[in-house]
């Protein structure tokens, strides 16, 4: 096999990031190339430092963006750069480098929504369906051409949380098939197409607006908590509505059914479609 | 207490209940979306809230460690 690639470099936290790094490691052997993991976002759970420990990657923590562009820009070898789960935005002057290529997973079906938080926004908008796409990276925020995507249905119970998890393992499963065709250069891409004028979901926004009416609809209010759902994960502040005319905030939301239903301090249920309920734990603010 | 974190995580991850090392996280016995599953059932189960501070390798480093952050909270 050709070494076409003299370095690969991986970026990014989380599940995804650890599972595509093992199977770089892996193909290390067959195609050459020097390996090393970048974290950029650090968080309380993530393993990805033991895995480079056990497997010999060198691994760098980097959380200051700056300090990651300079490094990155700083790269003289002919380098792919992988990009799973990462929030950092490559600069035009890193992407443009003709020595660098970079790939990057996206958590949606692309064109379809861009930018942050993904999972979130296709169950608070009610799709039925979802998916991944990893794609080549321009100076644009997910605007490259799409290498290969992968789709997954939206359950009507899913949480951000557990629709992030399926795009995880989506995500290494497209890796795996498409990595060779991107080591090789020889992927058949397809181009977004005219994405002038599409939404870009900020990092800023949320669903929402963050604040719902208790005179909405039980449906609509369950989505939108199971939309923001990431766990302890700050990702979204919590969501507030009104309760007998004093702001509160949401703490934690469960669907029930009547027979769980007790008396309990800052608590409301609202009547879901069927025989369900939906318990909504409050603190007033 | 600790037969319900212990029916908790039956449920979610059957393998904690035997496990006998110090890091489930870096064993792989759980990842990070299995604690959050737990943490909500814990949360809904004991009516506590387990802050963000709380949710860390370390205390879900097996599941003596879990029972252990259930005690603490509950006497907070």
């Amino acid at each position: 096999m050709g070494k076409r690639f003299d370095r690969v470099v991986v970026v990014g936290y989380g599940k995804a990031t650890g599972n595509v790094l093992k199977y770089i490691e892996e193909q290390r052997q067959a195609y050459g190339y020097q390996l090393e993991f970048i974290e950029h976002e650090l968080h309380a759970l993530s393993i990805t430092r033991k895995i480079c420990e056990e497997r010999g990657i060198p691994y760098t923590s980097m959380p200051d963006k700056h300090e990651l562009a300079a490094y990155l820009c700083s790269i003289m070898e002919k380098t792919l750069i992988v990009s799973a789960s990462n929030n950092f935005l490559f600069p035009a002057v890193c992407v443009e480098k003709e020595n660098i290529t970079i790939i990057n997973f996206h958590n949606a079906l692309l064109p379809d929504y861009p930018g942050r938080n993904a999972p979130s926004w296709v169950i608070y908008q009610g799709e039925r369906q979802t998916g991944i796409t990893w794609h080549y990276v321009t100076a644009g925020i997910d605007e490259g051409n799409i290498i290969i995507q992968k789709r997954c249905a939206i359950g009507p119970e899913d949480k951000a949380y557990e629709l992030t998890e399926r795009l995880m393992d989506l995500a290494c499963e497209g890796f795996a098939e498409c990595f060779a065709a991107v080591l090789e250069e020889r992927a058949q891409t397809i181009s977004q197409g005219s994405i002038l004028g599409r939404r870009m979901y900020r990092s800023t926004e949320v669903p929402g607006n963050g604040f719902f009416e208790l005179s909405e609809e039980p449906e609509a209010i369950y989505r939108l908590l199971r939309s923001v759902d990431y766990g302890k994960n700050d990702i979204f502040p919590h969501m507030q509505t009104v309760v007998d005319g004093v702001r509160v905030e949401v703490i934690r939301y469960r669907k029930i059914v009547p027979e769980k239903k007790k008396d309990e301090e800052n608590v409301i249920f609202l009547p879901l479609s069927g025989t369900h309920l939906l318990k909504i734990k409050y603190r007033i603010l | 207490m600790k037969e319900k974190v212990l029916e908790i995580l039956e449920e979610y991850c059957e393998e904690a209940l035997t496990y006998d090392g110090d890091s489930m996280m870096e064993d792989g016995i759980i990842d990070s979306f299995t604690v959050i599953n737990i943490v909500s059932e814990l949360e809904e189960e004991f009516d506590i809230e387990i802050d963000a501070k709380y949710v860390v390798a370390e205390n879900f480093k097996n599941k003596e460690a879990i029972i252990g952050l259930v005690e603490r909270l509950l006497e907070e």
